[in-house]
């Protein structure tokens, strides 16, 4: 989803090419064990709606 | 930084009051479509009531600007009340606001284009159709917003820099 510019201090949000630098960062900044847990955090909530919504 | 916990964002905005819909990679997500994502994006209703109940939600959330987190910038009502993309970190992950997406489509309009789905035992939320979705994201984001290749090169840039 391309993102509008909008006036923010400092540092570019994006790359030229359109990628998010925050999130690549943020993710960078987990240690491995933590970008796991976070991929499992989604999954799970993920799959805990899904089986809210099972058979509609 | 917080890791990720989509319901707990999810609660929070419907416990006070917040109208929005959930769009992008977690909509996706929720229509079907076998990807992932790390942040939230929704499109809030622009509309000075709403506005306010958003601020008191970011707060509890103890939401502010993921570009420099460590400066503590909060999001204004301007800011809220604007078609403009706020990137925010929260207790609970990252969430991004939206004020309009594609071609300045605000929540009024996207309003007929939801699923309402449940969420929880108490949690309905309104979500983008997958054709909407998909239609938005041709509108601006073209073959870029679907290849991985470029985030995993970025990515590397960015490791390389540390």
């Amino acid at each position: 989803m391309q993102r509008n510019v909008s006036v923010r201090p400092e540092t570019s949000e994006y790359s030229v090419d359109g990628i998010d630098l925050t999130l690549i960062r943020w993710m960078l900044s987990l240690t491995p064990a933590e970008r796991l847990q976070v991929l499992q955090r989604f999954v799970n909530s993920v799959e805990e709606i899904r089986a809210q919504n099972a058979g509609d | 930084m917080p890791a990720t916990d989509f319901l707990a964002v999810l609660r929070t905005l419907t416990e006070y009051g917040v109208d929005f819909i959930v769009v992008g990679g977690v909509a996706a997500v929720l229509e079907g479509a076998p990807i992932s994502t790390f942040d939230l994006d929704i499109v809030h209703f622009r509309e000075v009531e709403n506005v306010q109940r958003l601020l008191r939600a970011l707060a509890a959330m103890d939401a502010c600007y993921r570009l420099q987190p460590e400066r503590k910038i909060r999001p204004q009502s301007s800011h809220l009340l604007s078609a403009g993309h706020q990137l925010l970190i929260t207790r609970h992950g990252p969430l991004d606001l939206l004020g309009a997406i594609g071609h300045l489509r605000g929540y009024e309009e996207l309003l007929e284009y939801v699923n309402v789905i449940k969420a929880g035992p108490d949690l309905s939320i309104k979500v983008l159709k997958l054709a909407k979705l998909i239609e938005v994201k041709s509108e601006t984001a073209g073959e870029k917003d679907l290849a991985t290749l470029p985030i995993l090169r970025r990515t590397l840039e960015e490791k390389g820099r540390q």
